[in-house]
This record gives structure tokens, C-alpha cells and sequence, in this order.
């Protein structure tokens, strides 16, 4: 008996965590009590050290001043904050109102609008309900099949999950031990190729089954001119003379400057990611410029349309700029990009007098909770690992999956189908904090390149929002849906996007380019230690680098001098 | 039974008001990170004692907010299983992953925590890091935190075993998404929409 045990007990210990955990106790007490029972086991096994526990409280100490973690009340706040400031209401009824007359045009707004909203944090819940209360109605109203309305709001509500900057990746990052950055990065492309994805099904049905997404009558436009046009030439215009300024801005060597200050060093020649980050910021500058104006001095130059549209467009996107440009340029990590994010969703919701003390004191309780929870299971899970660890567990999973037939890609299509089957029942931090962990070494030791996996995992787990009839997605869109709206026909729904969704795992798995293209080539930084390290290796290196100047080669430089340079440009830059 | 409940209650009241207070950590954690962000970029300063303030603060939030989370119920469960059987099924489970899961692992963590904030204490340890914090308040955080948890424990507990015997009526039922309705609710408001839904 003592023997049997001795002999397996990393898969006796995995069985019974499976076990504790389906009782129904919250996680990660299970998981801590899971491992402490068979760390005490351990010991008296003589398999573990009677130390074992000391290292309990350094586990918690890790946990604590992770500065990974610390990114996710930050984009928690902000997600809360922006849900209360009526941002995608707007978004989705002006957005709505210039697809709308084309056929399909309401579910490409919806799709195009969760997007946008994913970009700026996005909770699925808020996205879902928002479209369920804006865009449900209407698009039932003239029409629409209830199935395909339902799917594409559940679907675009999920894109949250997955187009940075979302919790999930990093979670993803803080386990597979990669970069918060370098994970956003890669999953930029992927996420909206699944945005196209959807507008191509959508585009698809309107095709295929034009009755089911009706273009809007003319009547059902309110945002119009005086004399009954929709005022769509105006946007025209606006948009052509907003580019072409912004284009010319970039010709200027103006970027460059602005980039030599932000990273206080000369930067000479930008590259395409910065030119797109600093255009899209020049643009929504110069629009929103015009726009106000022309209210202000009532100018009477743009139509409705085209100042309604800049005004409720410009607020996101300068948000997505203050997160996921200052990220992407190497101005900020992603811990600080959440936290001015946040502190930019508030000003735009004081602006907007849409924060009341309650909505900020709820914001603040439910940031605190989800923090509570998500950390508690890190927690947990890490007491868990302790043990698990200690009698081996790890080497034996390796040894369960790495002989799997098929190599690599055995491996992959073997994980993702788990996590697609383990989707149906967990939710995704469950899925990253007990899953990912023993699967990221095997993924490492089969040579699978880990942000790459991230990503893939990251798709796939998104799926775990809409898979019937459990997904989360299913059951906040269920209560804000009309009764005419079956439960049935939600469930229905989800089903083609779904299967866009395995497509889409599919392809990342056939075309690693995806990924890896968003991310930058050359030496890798850890975007997330980096602004530890420049403190600390600022007064060393300047040091360092003070004697050489003064050398008798003034004109020209060391290589010890360059190789420093080179070294500091780089941590500048991330 | 009755001076049990009146101890679970004390320990309710004791939960909310700490978390009344640590969830404004939320804005203040966050200010502090963007205003750092902002100091470091515009002018080139910056100090690890700003840095690490936010982890302190970050810790101070998930620690001392642990009880609170189990009041409202608020660390997920995997109730796919047991979620079919009722009330009291669900009782029983609570009871006894309280005893056997939640209270060993928390007086484990206090007990070895304690020594490790009175070695802080005393050796007045610091972060290695160049104009670093001091590290007892933050090693204080974690005996604290799960202290207010066990206690949280011991008022679910209480609470079960009152329910089971019919001594308590569960006031709320945690069991919805709370928070969406809420936010429901607000858009339907701020649009002048009808509550149609179910």
C-alpha cells in the first residue's frame, strides 16, 4: 500500500485535486488545502522535506510583489470605469447609425464596435450588455434573424478576451513566465483576423440569406441633415483632409522629435508599428480639432453625422492610444499603460459627469473582489505547486504528454482540444492558473515558442464565454435579451462563431506568423523588469560610460562605449 | 445559537468595514502608478520607493480583502457538480470544506507568516533595491489578510450550521451577477429604455 502510493503518487495527488475541486468549494482553498494534505503526506512518505512548508510564506511573497499581476486591477478599474461612462452606448447607437443602412450593416457595427470596445480593456459582460440593450432591440425590430443578432453580440462581446489589452493574456504571460508586452503584441494580429473572421461570416450571410440581416429603411436614420441627407459626404471630407494632414505629419520630422523626447535619446528613423501608433494619434488630434471647432464657432461646415461621429470616436481611440500605444511604443509597461488608462477613464467619465461617489465606489468593490478572487487562486495554486512539484508531478505529466504520438503538433491539436472540452466547464482563470502551468513546460521542451502558445490558448479559452449552455457571454446577453429572443436561439447562435473560433485556432496553428509578426525581431527585452533594471543600471552605466568620454579617442567612441549605447537605446526603448 | 450568530454578524460587519475602506487602495494605487508613469517619462525621475508603494498597496488590497471576497462569495467555485443539489447539499459542503480546506490552510499561512513579520520586524528588513521600502508592513499584510479570512470562515460557518438548523434564513442570494444587473440597470436609465427583459 505505502509502496503504491510512494510510487504514484503525483497522479494520486492530481486525481484528488480534481476531485476536491468538483465539490464546489471555492478554488483556491481546495487547491491550497490540496496541497498541504499531500505535502504533510509527502513528508511522512520521506519523499518531501519536513521543510517543505517553510517556503510557504516566500510563495506568497512571490505572488505579492509580482509586478505582473499588479497590471490586472489596474485594466479591471479602467474596464469598470468606462462600462459606467456610457462610451459604448454611444459607440454602438453612431456607429450603428452609419452601417445601418447597408445590409448586414447593424451586426458590422456590432462586431466593429466590440472590437473597439476589447481595444480599450472591454469586459465581456459590459459589451455583451451594452449590445443587448442598444443593438438587440433594434436590429429585431427591422428584422433580423434572431440567431445570427444573438451569435454576432455574443461573439464581438468575447473579443474582449483575447484583442490586448485583456486579462487573460496577462494571466497567460505571468504563467508561461513571458512578458504582459510581447504577449499583447503577438495577439494584436490574431485578434483582429478573428474580427475579420466575423465580418466575413457576416458578409457571408448577407450573401447567402439576405433576409436575415436587413439593411435599415432610410426612416430609421435619426442622425441627419436639415434638409433630410444623412450627411455623409461631410464625414467623407473630413476623413480625406484628416488623413492627409496626418500624412504629412509623419513626412515632418516632427515624430522623430516627439520620440527622442518620450524616450529621452535621440531617435532618428521610426518604424512602421510607431509610424501607425503616432498617425493614429496625429489623426484623432486633427479630427476631433475640426470637429470641435466647427461646434464651437458653429461653422456649420461638418454635418451632423461627420461631428457625432469624431466626438464619440475619439474618446476611445485616444484611450486605446494612452494603453496600447504607449505600451507598444516602448513608453510605458503594461502595468503603467492599465494604470494611466484607468486614470484616463476617469477623467473622460468626470468629464462626461457619468461617475457618481456610488458608481465609484462600485467600480472600486468590484475591482477589489476580482482582484481578491484572481490572486487568491494564484495563491492557491502556487501552495498547490509546492507539493505537486516536490513529489515530481511536473516530470509526470512531461513524461504523459511529450511521448505523444505526432510530436508538436500531436501536442498542440491534444491541448487544444482539451482546453476546448475543459472551456465547457471551467472558466478561464481556472483554465490559466491550474492547466496552463503543467502544460507550459512540455510546451517548452517540445520547442513550441511559449507567446505563441499563449496566444493560441488564449483563442481557444475564449470560446469558454460561449460555449453552451454554460458560457458567461450566453448568460448576460440572456438577461438583458427581449422574451422574444428564446433561450434556444442564444444558444444557437454561438454555434457558427463557435466554429469561427476553432477555424481561427487552426490557422494560428498553420500560420505561427500571426503571432510572431506583431512581435519585434532582435534581442528580446523583458518589457516588465525593464523599468527595475533602468533604475538600477542608470548610475552604473553613466559611470561607466563618463571615464571613456573623456578619453584621448574622443571622435571615436569605444565598443564598450557603443555596446552600452546600443544597450541603453534598447531598455529606452521597451 | 443565537450568540453565534450575534459573533458571525460582529465578523460580517468587521469584513465590510475593512474592504469600506481598503477598495479606495483601487484609486490610490492607480493614481500613483500613472502619476509615476508620467513623472518618469516627462522629467527622468523616478524612485523604487514609488514602485514599490504599488505593490504594497496591491497587496494590501487582495490580502485585506480576502474575508470580505468570501462574504459575497465571491472566489469561484467549480459548482457545475454539486450546483444540482440544493440548498443543503450545498451547506454540507461549505461546512466541511471550511473545516478540512479553508481553516488548515489559513492557520498554516498565519502561523508561519507571524514568524517571518516578527524576523522583519526585528531585523528591520529593507528591499535590496537603491532608496527601497521597508518590508515589515508589508510582511504584517499577510498574517492580517488571512487572519480576517479565517474569522470570515468561522462566520460562514457559523452561518451554514444556522441554516442547517433553521436558526438562519441566508439573507441574499450571491448567486447572480449582481454587478451586471447594476450596470443593467444604469444604461437602461441613462437611455430612457424599457425593462422589457426577463
Amino acid at each position: 500500500m505505502i509502496a503504491f502510493l510512494t510510487e504514484n503518487i503525483a497522479p494520486i495527488m492530481f486525481g484528488s485535486m480534481v476531485l476536491l475541486l468538483l465539490l464546489g468549494y471555492p478554488v483556491a482553498f481546495s487547491l491550497a488545502a490540496c496541497g498541504i494534505i499531500f505535502g504533510v503526506l509527502g513528508i511522512q512518505l520521506d519523499l518531501l522535506p519536513a521543510s517543505l512548508f517553510q517556503a510557504m510564506p516566500d510563495r506568497i511573497w512571490g505572488v505579492m510583489s509580482n509586478d505582473t499581476m499588479l497590471a490586472i486591477p489596474f485594466f479591471t478599474f479602467m474596464g469598470l470605469i468606462l462600462e459606467r461612462s456610457g462610451m459604448a452606448e454611444d459607440l454602438l447607437e453612431t456607429v450603428g447609425q452609419l452601417f445601418g443602412p447597408i445590409r448586414g450593416g447593424l451586426a458590422f457595427a456590432v462586431v466593429l464596435v466590440g472590437a473597439m470596445l476589447a481595444a480599450t480593456t472591454g469586459v465581456v459582460a459590459a459589451s455583451v450588455i451594452s449590445m443587448g440593450l442598444i443593438s438587440l432591440p433594434i436590429m429585431l425590430r427591422y428584422g433580423y434573424d434572431k440567431r445570427l443578432a444573438s451569435g454576432v453580440i455574443t461573439a464581438s462581446g468575447t473579443l474582449a478576451q483575447i484583442i490586448p489589452p485583456s486579462l487573460v493574456l496577462i494571466v497567460m504571460a505571468d504563467q508561461l513566465g513571458k512578458s504582459v508586452g510581447d504577449m499583447y503584441k503577438g495577439a494584436f494580429v490574431p485578434g483582429f483576423v478573428l474580427t475579420g473572421l466575423y465580418l466575413l461570416y457576416v458578409f457571408g450571410v448577407t450573401v447567402v440569406r439576405p433576409k436575415w440581416a436587413p439593411a435599415l429603411p432610410p426612416e430609421a436614420r435619426t442622425l441627419r441633415e436639415a434638409d433630410g441627407s444623412a450627411g455623409l459626404r461631410s464625414l467623407g471630407v473630413l476623413l480625406v483632409l484628416s488623413i492627409a494632414s496626418t500624412l504629412a505629419f509623419l513626412h515632418t520630422s516632427l515624430p522623430a522629435a516627439i520620440m527622442s523626447f518620450m524616450r529621452h535619446d535621440t531617435v532618428e528613423s521610426l518604424g512602421l508599428d510607431e509610424h501607425i501608433v503616432l498617425g493614429m494619434a496625429a489623426w484623432s488630434i486633427i479630427a476631433y480639432a475640426c470637429a470641435a471647432s466647427n461646434h464651437a464657432f458653429k461653422l456649420g461646415l461638418l454635418s451632423n453625422m461627420a461631428e457625432r461621429f469624431t466626438f464619440v470616436l475619439i474618446p476611445p481611440l485616444a484611450l486605446i492610444f494612452l494603453v496600447l500605444g504607449t505600451i507598444f511604443l516602448g513608453i510605458a509597461t503594461p502595468t503603467e499603460g492599465g494604470a494611466m488608462g484607468a486614470s484616463g477613464a476617469l477623467l473622460m467619465a468626470l468629464l462626461r459627469k457619468r461617475l457618481d461617489r456610488k458608481q465609484l465606489r462600485q467600480a472600486m468593490e468590484s475591482t477589489a473582489r476580482l482582484t481578491t478572487f484572481v490572486v487568491f487562486i494564484l495563491i492557491g495554486s502556487r501552495l498547490f505547486s509546492l507539493a505537486f512539484y516536490g513529489v515530481n508531478g511536473h516530470l509526470w505529466v512531461e513524461h504523459l504528454l511529450v511521448n505523444m504520438p505526432g510530436g508538436q503538433l500531436g501536442f498542440l491539436i491534444f491541448v487544444n482540444v482539451l482546453i476546448f472540452v475543459l472551456a465547457f466547464f471551467l472558466d478561464f482563470f481556472e483554465l490559466s492558473f491550474i492547466v496552463i502551468p503543467l502544460l507550459a513546460p512540455v510546451a517548452e521542451k517540445l520547442g513550441i515558442d511559449l507567446i505563441w502558445f499563449g496566444v493560441l490558448l488564449g483563442i481557444n479559452m475564449q470560446t469558454s464565454f460561449m460555449h453552451p449552455p454554460f458560457g458567461f457571454a450566453l448568460f448576460f446577453l440572456r438577461s438583458v435579451a427581449p422574451k422574444a429572443v428564446k433561450t434556444a436561439d442564444i444558444y444557437w447562435g454561438a454555434v457558427p462563431f463557435v466554429l469561427i473560433q476553432i477555424i481561427m485556432v487552426a490557422l494560428v496553428i498553420a500560420f505561427p506568423q500571426l503571432v510572431s509578426a506583431g512581435l519585434d525581431k532582435g534581442p528580446a527585452v523583458d518589457l516588465d523588469k525593464v523599468q527595475i533594471i533602468l533604475q538600477d543600471s542608470d548610475a552604473p552605466l553613466a559611470a561607466e560610460s563618463a571615464p571613456s568620454e573623456s578619453s584621448a579617442d574622443a571622435s571615436a567612441p569605444s565598443a564598450e562605449d557603443a555596446g552600452n549605447d546600443a544597450l541603453m537605446r534598447q531598455l529606452g526603448a521597451k | 445559537m443565537r450568540g453565534l450568530l450575534k459573533l458571525s454578524r460582529a465578523i460580517d460587519a468587521l469584513n465590510e468595514w475593512v474592504a469600506g475602506k481598503v477598495i479606495w487602495l483601487v484609486l490610490v494605487v492607480t493614481l500613483i502608478s500613472a502619476g509615476n508613469a508620467i513623472v518618469r517619462k516627462l522629467f527622468n525621475i523616478s524612485s523604487n520607493g514609488w514602485l514599490e508603494i504599488q505593490w504594497y498597496l496591491f497587496s494590501a488590497i487582495f490580502l485585506l480583502c480576502a474575508g470580505y471576497a468570501l462574504l459575497r462569495n465571491a472566489h469561484v467555485r467549480i459548482d457545475i457538480v454539486v450546483g444540482r443539489f440544493g440548498p443543503r447539499v450545498a451547506a454540507w459542503i461549505d461546512i466541511l470544506g471550511t473545516l478540512l480546506f479553508l481553516f488548515p490552510a489559513t492557520a498554516l499561512v498565519i502561523y508561519l507568516s507571524w514568524d517571518v513579520f516578527l524576523e522583519a520586524w526585528r531585523s528591520g528588513e529593507r528591499s535590496a533595491n537603491q532608496g527601497g521600502l521597508i518590508f515589515w508592513p508589508a510582511r504584517l499584510l499577510v498574517p492580517l489578510g488571512f487572519s480576517l479570512l479565517w474569522l470570515q470562515g468561522v462566520s460562514e460557518l457559523i452561518k451554514r450550521l444556522g441554516f442547517l438548523s433553521g436558526h438562519y434564513v441566508p439573507q441574499e442570494v450571491h448567486d447572480g451577477p449582481r454587478d451586471e444587473e447594476a450596470l443593467a440597470e444604469d444604461i437602461r436609465r441613462a437611455r430612457g429604455l424599457q425593462g422589457d427583459a426577463q
